[in-house]
């Protein structure tokens, strides 16, 4: 059942090109969607028997013999899995009408369920080396996708974005070759056993250096953020959604904080410059974000300094604020795939993304203006929306572990995305409408239904915040939180 | 000894040429038979994982991507490079020789030695009894890059028709 996780979109991917030889819309819509939806309903499937067992260990047998496929799931990784089943099953909604002008859905659709392939898969393997593999299986069908539309922007961006992503994952692999050299393994547990026994401190800090430039790379932290506010805005917009609001979350944040935590073991050092990383990432990409015009531009700057706060709870390393970490990776995948989302919708509607030519849209789309409000004002932290709630209980974890300046900082860089964000609602929908806009029609039906489920979800989460926290954000973050206890628990 | 030095000297000489070559699959070839030789020394260094990555990977994947790639351009679409990138390269090699002949030896003996003995296996047992998943995830990838070359080759005028 948890390999279907990574088998399933890729026997379906494999197959969408031949389909769409016969069906160019129809069969590719359905198909894409209906294993998506399974992969959402798999994953509420596998709460009960992860929740009550703490963690699942599957093997696959082929004619009753045991091949060498293993996967391990705990609270952690199907937290992982359930947010990326249920973002990218919204966005391949949103694909359906989106992608009527782009043409070749099933090379697309193919090519988006690699990238899904890829992520569960680097989520759910144990083993440093499959990490890489998986990393880059959903990193090449990334470069296909951000040059989907074949434009100049979308080449360059792409060609960019290939470029950096590649230097990242040679860090990343760099890093994995001297594990291996000094452990003779690449087994997540026998890896952090032998860590253990091996006095190789200084080799060791090399390597969590390249693990860091690499999956911040990846992440798109500041310094390592180049790449981000050119290749995310360039994309169509369901990828650029993905992208902001998944890929840098499972390649960057989860292989990085996985590794860290569960394989080599944090330290206060590490924890000390981890920390650091993500506040500078939050206060620089918030000012830089302040200056956009165009609305992707902007929303992927915004994901920078998101980021930054993900990092920072994770990096303080008490359950607390790992756990309002997490609840915000949540949020911030939700409510940042909405807002891509809704400058697609934006663009399919006005043929623009420049904040300067929109204006006074809320009277004439009332869909997509709510739609882009909630998930503006979630990321923001506006109560009783979930984005609150999560950079609430990171504040509360730094207040609690005495770090009053991080605290205050957090809360300032809060008070920017909210400036941010409503310069965005004031100068695409609020005030007169100008002329051109008045013929303007809401988006095609899947787009906006896309937006309202992912609303609904920024508003559910917030109100229900307490049940969701405590059954489902608190045992992900516990077992992050035990440290490389937890593989050495899996017995792999 | 002298087997070893010869396809070090090999992989050096093929590996400059993949970047010298002005034709493209002749370049594609070169690093392929580099990344072979490179899979060879592993394996002769009691290496038989690095080995079978870097045959798998390299000399067998990302070739078949290289060529389908430029199988798919056209001609013409060759680009002149300035005379300050032909130049540069001889000198990072250089640079990188000198660098390595001074530094290595000393890094080297600064990471601790295997705790445990030297892998054993053939490459069919490494490959399909021990790394079983990368497999999984190499037809990942070699399905993404098969698609990503559909989709970046594809022609725009079919999406008007539709």
């Amino acid at each position: 059942m948890v390999f279907s996780f990574i088998v399933m979109p890729l026997l379906v991917a494999a197959f969408l090109p031949l389909i769409g030889k016969f069906s160019k819309k129809l069969l590719p819509d359905v198909l894409t969607n209906a294993a998506l939806a399974f992969l959402v309903f798999n994953s509420i499937l596998l709460v009960k028997p992860v929740f009550n067992q703490g963690f699942i260990v599957q093997n696959l047998h082929w004619l009753g013999e045991k091949v060498n496929l293993q996967v391990a799931l705990d609270a952690f990784n199907l937290f992982m899995l359930f947010t990326i089943s249920l973002v990218s099953l919204c966005i391949s909604l949103f694909s359906i009408d989106y992608l009527e002008h782009y043409g070749h859905k099933s090379t697309f659709y193919a090519l988006f369920l690699v990238m899904i392939a890829g992520m569960n898969g680097l989520v759910l393997v144990p083993d440093l080396f499959s990490v890489y593999l998986f990393l880059e299986v959903a990193a090449v069908a990334s470069y296909a996708l951000v040059a989907f539309g074949l434009g100049y922007d979308e080449l360059e961006a792409s060609f960019k974005y290939l470029m950096l992503s590649v230097v990242a994952s040679a860090f990343a692999l760099l890093s994995i070759t001297v594990i291996f050299g000094m452990t003779g393994s690449l087994n997540f547990q026998a890896v952090a056993q032998g860590l253990q026994d091996l006095e190789a401190r200084l080799v060791l800090g090399v390597c969590v250096a390249f693990f860091i430039m690499g999956f911040g790379l990846k992440a798109a932290l500041v310094p390592f953020h180049a790449w981000l506010p050119d290749a995310h805005p360039s994309a169509p917009a369901p990828i650029s959604a993905m992208l902001s609001g998944l890929l840098i979350k499972v390649s960057g944040i989860y292989a990085l904080f996985r590794i860290v935590y569960s394989v080599i073991g944090i330290t206060p050092a590490l924890s000390r410059l981890l920390m650091a990383l993500g506040t500078i990432s939050m206060v620089v990409a918030a000012l830089l974000a302040l200056g956009q015009k165009d609305i992707k531009r902007m929303l992927a700057y915004s994901s920078i300094s998101q980021v930054g706060y993900i990092v920072l709870g994770l990096a303080l390393g008490t359950p607390l604020g790992i756990a309002g970490a997490l609840f915000h990776l949540f949020n911030h995948a939700v409510a940042k795939g909405l807002l891509f989302l809704n400058s697609g919708s934006i663009q399919h509607i006005t043929g623009t993304r420049n904040l300067e030519e929109l204006g006074g849209l809320g009277k004439m789309v009332p869909v997509t203006a709510g739609t882009n409000l909630v998930g503006a004002l979630s990321i923001a932290g506006v109560p009783p929306l979930a984005g609150f709630w999560s950079k609430l209980i990171i504040i509360m974890a730094l207040v609690q572990a005495r770090e009053f300046g991080y605290a205050l900082v957090a809360i300032l860089a809060s008070i920017l995305t909210l400036w941010y964000y409503l310069l965005i609602q004031r100068q695409a929908f609020f005030g007169r409408v100008a002329e051109k806009w008045l013929q303007v029609r809401e988006a095609p039906f899947w787009m906006s239904a896309a937006n309202v489920v992912l609303a609904l979800v920024c508003v559910l989460a917030g109100i229900f915040f307490t049940p969701i926290f405590k059954t489902w954000i608190s045992p992900a973050a516990e077992a992050l939180a035990r440290g490389i206890q937890q593989v050495l628990m899996w017995g792999l | 000894m002298v087997i070893q030095i010869i396809l070090l000297c090999g992989l050096v000489i093929f590996s400059v040429l993949a970047i010298l070559l002005k034709d493209l699959i002749k370049a594609a070839l070169s690093l392929a038979v580099a990344s072979l030789l490179l899979g060879i020394i592993f394996f002769r260094l009691a290496a038989p994982y690095a080995g079978v990555f870097e045959i798998s990977v390299v000399a067998g994947l990302i070739t078949v991507l290289f060529i389908l790639t430029i199988a798919l351009t056209k001609k013409g679409d060759e680009v002149t490079e300035a005379r300050l990138v032909k130049l540069a390269f001889p000198v990072f090699l250089i640079l990188f020789l000198v660098i390595d002949g001074l530094v290595m030896k000393s890094l080297l003996q600064k990471i601790p030695a295997l705790p445990s003995g030297p892998e054993t296996g053939t490459f069919g047992q490494v490959l399909w009894k021990q790394r079983t998943f990368d497999l999984v995830a190499q037809v990942g990838v070699i399905l993404a890059g098969v698609l990503a070359v559909l989709a970046l080759f594809r022609k725009k005028e079919e999406d008007r028709d539709e």
